[in-house]
Order: C-alpha cells, then sequence, then structure tokens
C-alpha cells in the first residue's frame, strides 16, 4: 500500500516511464538504426522510374507552308497482370477488351496470363495495343480496369499520301530510316522526360514530383522544305504518265533552283507509302526506300559531255572555234569508240559534239585536248565522287575511276568523256549542270530551307556555293551551245516564249557481261528560262519498252522535260522572254 | 486558508512564487513560438502543394492542347491536301490551265 503523495508521485512517473522508455526505444531503432533500410522500403513503395508522355516529332511543311508530315495523337494500351488475380477476372476482361482493342480474345487473355518465369513478381506489365485513337482509348478508359495502362503518344500522318515519299522518307522505333526524316532525326525528335520520383497508383508521376521536376518534355523542331508541293505533284504526275506511256518500270525527276540550289522537287518510281515502312521491310523489300535521285547511281551517258567540252573551254584547250575531223571511230587505250549511230560526222567543233552528241568528239576533248590529269580534276570540281550533302540519308558518292586508282585502265579517259564507265547519282548530275547555269558557280542542293524551334528561335539554311568548277564566260559559252543544241536539234524541249538550254543523252546499262543490248536510261537536262536561268530539270526514263528507234532521250524525255518546265515556269511566276516589264 | 495549504499541492512542496512565474512565462513564450512556426510551415506546405498541383494542372492542359492543336493541324492539312483539292475543284468545273497570258499593269 503506497502511503504518502511523494509515493503515489514516483509510482506514476515511473509507470510513465515505463510506457514511454519502449516507445522512445522503437522510435530509436525505426528511425536511427534502421532509418536507411526503411527509407529505401518507403521509396520502393511510391518512387518508381516513370516518362512523360512523348512529345510530339517536328512537323515537316513544305516552301509554302503546307504540312507535309504532321502528328497524330494516339495512345498506347497496358495491362500491370500482376495486379488481375484470377482466371474468371482475366477471362472477363479479355471478353470486354477484344472489341474495343480489336483483337482477338484468346490473344488478349494470353497476354493477360502470367507466365511461369513471372509468378510471384509483384510488377509484370505487358503491352496491349499500340497507336489507338482517342475514341478507342476512351472506351477503354470506360471500363475503369484499375490495372490498364493509357500511355499517350504520337503517330506520322502524312497527310499528301505518297507524295515525296522518297524525300521525306520515315524513322522506325530505333531511330533508324531513310529520307529527310531519318538525316534530320536529331532536330525533329523531341527530348523525352524520364525520371526517378514519387508516383500515385497510376504510375504517372504525383503533382509534387511534376512541379519539381526539369520540366514538360520537348517537342522536336518544325522544317520548312524547299519542296513546292503542288510543283512535286505535277512532276509526279508526269512521271506517272511518262512511266505508263513508255511502259518503263522505274524513273526519277529533279526540279532545282539553280541560283540557290533549293531542290524544288524530287521524284522517284517505284515508290512506296512511307506509314507502311513496316510492311515494306517485313516484305523484304527495303531496297525501294532508297531513293534512287540520290542513293543509286547509274551511268549517265551523253549528257556528261557537257562537262567534258566546259572542262575543255574553262582550261583554255579548246575555244569556241576548236574543231576536228569526225571519222567515226577513235582508238584510245586499247578500245575503240564511235558516234552512237555509227555514223562519221567530218569537220566538226564543240557545237557538234552537244548538238549531235558525238561521243569521238568527247573522247577526243579527254584524251587529246585536255588530258588525264586535268580531265579528272574537272570531274572532281563539278563534285563527281563525293556527296553532295543534301540532307536526305544514305547518299551515294558514285563511282570515279582515277588514274592512280589500282582499277584504272587507260580506256576509261575516253569512256568517261562520253558518262560511260562512271557511275553518278542523278542528283550530283543536276548540281554539276546547275553550275552552268549559275554563271559557274555551283551552289550545294538542298532540301532544308528552314528550322522551327518549339522556344520561338529558327535557322536559315542559307544557299552555299559548293565551288566554282568553271568560270562564268565557260558557262555563258556553254550555255548558247546547250541552247543552240535545243533550237537545231532538241526541239521537242522547247517551251514557246522562253529560251532552253538542254542535251539528252541515252545511256547503256552496264551489267555482269558487259553492257545491256537492249535497255537504255532516256535522260535529258535542260534549264531555262535563258539568259538569266532560274530552273534546273533533270528526267531519267529508266528501261522504257519502246520500239527501238523510238527509245532516245530526245524523244522519250526531252517531252517529260518539256511539260515539266513549262509548269514550272507558270508555277514559280517566271514571265516568258518576250514580256516586258511595266515601265 | 491554511498556511499549510498554500505551501504544499498534492502532498508536494511549492516552490518560491518568482520562479514559478518565470518558468511558466517562458513555457508559454516557447509554446507560443513553437506554434507560430508550426503554423507558418503547416501554411507554407499547404500553399507549396496547392501551387504544385495548379502546376500540375497546367502542364496537363498545355499537353492537351499541344495533342488538340497537333490532331487539328493534320485535319487541315489533310482536308486542303492536293487529292482533295483536286477532287473538289474538277467537281466544281474548274480545268487545269492550258495557256496562260502575261498581263503588264502599269504602277499608279
Amino acid at each position: 500500500m503506497l502511503r504518502g503523495p511523494d509515493a503515489r508521485l514516483r509510482l506514476i512517473v515511473t509507470l510513465l516511464i515505463a510506457v514511454l522508455l519502449p516507445i522512445i526505444g522503437q522510435l530509436v531503432r525505426l528511425q536511427v538504426l534502421e532509418h536507411a533500410q526503411h527509407k529505401a522500403e518507403a521509396q520502393e513503395l511510391v518512387e518508381r522510374r516513370y516518362a512523360l508522355p512523348d512529345p510530339p516529332w517536328g512537323c515537316i511543311t513544305d516552301r509554302n507552308g503546307d504540312l507535309l508530315v504532321g502528328n497524330i495523337p494516339v495512345y498506347n494500351i497496358g495491362a500491370e497482370i500482376g495486379l488481375l488475380r484470377s482466371d474468371m477476372a482475366r477471362e472477363e476482361a479479355a471478353r470486354a477488351l477484344a472489341p474495343l482493342l480489336n483483337r482477338p480474345e484468346t490473344a488478349i487473355l494470353a497476354d493477360l496470363t502470367l507466365r511461369p518465369e513471372e509468378e510471384g513478381r509483384q510488377y509484370v506489365w505487358r503491352p496491349l495495343a499500340y497507336s489507338l485513337s482517342a475514341e478507342a482509348s476512351q472506351s477503354v478508359t470506360l471500363t475503369r480496369y484499375s490495372w490498364i495502362t493509357i500511355a499517350p503518344t504520337w503517330q506520322r500522318h502524312y497527310p499528301e499520301g505518297a507524295l515525296a515519299a522518297h524525300t521525306l522518307g520515315f524513322v522506325n522505333s530505333n531511330g533508324e530510316g531513310y529520307g529527310v526524316q531519318a538525316a534530320q532525326v536529331r532536330f525533329l525528335q523531341g527530348q523525352r522526360v524520364e525520371n526517378i520520383g514519387e508516383v500515385g497508383v497510376d504510375s504517372n508521376p504525383l503533382p509534387d514530383e511534376m512541379a519539381s521536376s526539369q520540366g514538360l518534355p520537348y517537342p522536336g523542331a518544325d522544317l520548312r522544305l524547299t519542296l513546292d508541293r503542288t510543283l512535286q505533284a505535277f512532276v509526279e504526275g508526269e512521271l506517272d504518265r511518262a512511266l505508263q506511256e513508255y511502259n518503263a518500270p522505274s524513273g526519277t525527276i529533279i526540279v532545282l533552283d539553280t541560283r540557290t540550289g533549293d531542290i524544288l522537287a524530287l521524284a522517284s518510281r517505284p515508290t512506296y507509302e512511307p506509314w507502311r515502312f513496316a510492311e515494306v521491310a517485313a516484305a523484304g523489300e527495303e531496297r525501294i526506300f532508297l531513293d534512287p535521285n540520290i542513293s543509286i547511281a547509274y551511268e549517265p551517258g551523253s549528257v556528261f559531255k557537257l562537262i567534258t567540252v566546259a572542262a575543255a573551254l574553262d582550261s583554255g584547250r579548246a575555244t569556241l572555234d576548236w574543231s576536228y575531223q569526225d571519222q567515226g571511230r577513235l582508238e584510245y587505250g586499247g578500245i575503240i569508240i564511235r558516234n552512237w549511230d555509227g555514223n562519221s560526222y567530218g569537220q566538226q567543233g564543240l557545237q557538234g559534239v552537244i548538238s549531235h552528241s558525238l561521243n569521238v568528239g568527247a573522247g577526243r576533248l579527254s584524251a587529246h585536248v585536255l588530258g588525264g590529269d586535268l580531265f579528272y580534276h574537272y570531274v572532281r570540281a563539278f563534285g563527281f565522287g563525293q556527296p553532295t550533302g543534301v540532307e536526305v540519308r544514305g547518299e551515294s558518292a558514285g563511282l570515279v575511276h582515277m588514274p592512280s586508282d589500282w582499277d584504272w585502265a587507260d580506256s576509261y579517259l575516253v569512256t568517261n568523256s562520253f558518262g560511260q564507265g562512271i557511275a553518278v547519282t542523278p542528283l550530283q548530275m543536276a548540281t554539276a549542270i546547275g553550275a552552268l547555269a549559275n554563271g559557274g558557280l555551283m551552289m550545294q542542293p538542298h532540301i532544308v530551307a528552314e528550322r522551327y524551334y518549339p522556344d520561338g528561335r529558327h535557322v536559315t539554311i542559307s544557299p552555299r556555293p559548293l565551288g566554282q568548277p568553271v568560270s562564268a564566260e565557260t558557262a555563258r559559252a556553254m550555255t548558247g551551245l546547250m541552247v543552240r543544241a535545243v533550237e537545231h536539234e532538241l526541239t521537242q524541249a522547247v517551251v514557246p516564249g522562253y529560251r532552253i538550254a538542254g542535251k539528252s543523252s541515252t545511256a547503256q546499262i552496264p551489267g555482269p557481261g558487259g553492257y545491256d543490248p537492249n535497255d537504255v536510261i532516256a535522260s535529258f537536262i535542260g534549264y531555262g528560262p535563258v539568259p538569266d536561268p532560274q530552273i534546273l530539270v533533270l528526267v531519267n526514263i529508266d528501261r522504257p519498252q519502246v520500239p527501238r528507234h523510238q527509245r532516245w532521250g530526245s524523244q522519250l524525255a526531252a517531252p517529260v522535260f518539256q511539260r515539266i518546265i513549262a509548269r514550272s515556269f507558270v508555277l514559280l511566276g517566271i514571265p516568258p522572254d518576250n514580256f516586258a516589264a511595266a515601265p | 486558508m491554511s498556511v499549510l495549504w498554500q505551501q504544499q499541492t498534492h502532498g508536494v512542496p511549492r516552490r518560491s512564487g518568482q520562479l514559478n512565474r518565470t518558468l511558466a512565462l517562458l513555457l508559454i513564450v516557447a509554446i507560443t513560438l513553437i506554434a507560430l512556426l508550426g503554423a507558418a510551415y503547416l501554411s507554407l506546405a499547404a500553399a507549396n502543394v496547392s501551387l504544385s498541383r495548379e502546376v500540375w494542372q497546367m502542364e496537363q492542359n498545355l499537353v492537351r492542347l499541344q495533342r488538340e492543336n497537333q490532331a487539328i493541324m493534320v485535319e487541315v492539312a489533310r482536308n486542303s491536301s492536293i487529292p482533295v483539292l483536286q477532287t473538289r475543284s474538277t467537281a466544281l468545273g474548274y480545268q487545269p490551265a492550258e495557256a496562260v497570258a502575261y498581263i503588264n499593269f502599269t504602277e499608279p
């Protein structure tokens, strides 16, 4: 029996201490001794790696701002299947989701079932459907399954369909692809935000976490291309028409602004639908992704004579008065070359070499007038054997044999002079001839005009000269020769009211056993309006299946060239020569 | 009242009255300070959470608007694409221009 107030007070204090001590002890144990362990456990519960919704890729427009590639908001659906406890729940969910995800019920059930190696794991996530529309995603939300995850993302969309498919290209989920999109992926792709932080039950970051994080994902930069979609559509229509008319399997057309190097249209056939790249790849037809204008080299044939003649003029080794006796054949380097028709043309000058497309004349110029060193100096100066640097993935450098190469043969010097034994891309050819149109200054062909960043900055890609392979005087003389060739020999390319400079070619196609005896590439390259050329057009029609006597560049490619350049003048507002500006 | 009652409470002798008053004052001041600090902290934390939520909602709105904007852009582009315009203009009776004439206008 406790007696007295002191004793009672001591008892109360003792009891209180007895109660408080274990509590304090536990607190010390939890908060001091086992602090690290419990902190880690708590973090494991609320902190997880999360990714904010992907930012949109940059859009691509043509030179006038018309959208060529955009983004459609779509949703990826997944499931935290570790949270599904019973078979009945899985079956019911599969039944409900099948019509919404447009997938067989059995396939969804298989996805919702844990595999043996996953048994016992708390978090097992599996994708159920990709790229669902907003409406379909809303229907999935209404099922109110707590284990469903809906991740907003984007799908590339091409409002103009397959227009400029090769040029625009695509990028797959690994960041690989073709066309301008693959070449500019570092600008087009936005910056994702991935962090470790506190997330809610829906695996999304909590508001506090969002507020303290580095911010929202950064969208990609928009690109404005130099392409003109109206001209591109017209050019593609003309190419389709020509291939159908001439029963040809493939062809390419380039339209270039010679003053700036802007690519106004770039068409290739056969083509593909860029949004179906996965199906094309699955069918093993990846080769179609390569743009023949840029990635596939060919032997250009007679249009290369323009390079040979320009080199002879510019070097001073030949003047406009230069002439030779054409006997229809030339022996050099162990081979004999002949003119395209096997005929001899008698006394001929530079005009004859271009107008009559004389192989013998071109061979004489390279072998006897220029010599190997000088000829190949000009070939390199015109950019052959090296990529142009255009902003499209997979550009080919072409193939130029140099006298110092181990596989060099003397005969290359004459065959190269008229475009055989040398491989170039159509874009290289257009760029080189563009120099003749632009006073000898060769502009880098480019397709990206401007980049617009989401923060308001924009970068304009200025025209860049690649070099001056020939003087302005030589370029003017060459233009004169080409204009006379069109006006007298290649009248199919004449555009009423405009002066056009041009050259046709009917190039043989090399194969394993020599040149194909049946097939050719019919082409035409030209520019106008002279004397202030602005537009260059190159037309290549591969393997036209028409009677042999009609299988010439002047007959097949020149009319296509004529229609395209005539329409280009209208679309770009270039008036005819006889149009006097208002005083 | 007896002197004994004034000097003892529950049997414990009381200390001097001056000391008790100082201690009580200190305690009151300490408790008031702690309460004020606590209130300020709670108020700040609440404001912070509220702001975080506002920021979060604005960011969500931004993302939603961004998605709607992209969808509208694509829709507009689809409706003004060349195949659609061609079909529509043909239906309206337009034909491609065959001959283009240039006319001089004198500037006023």
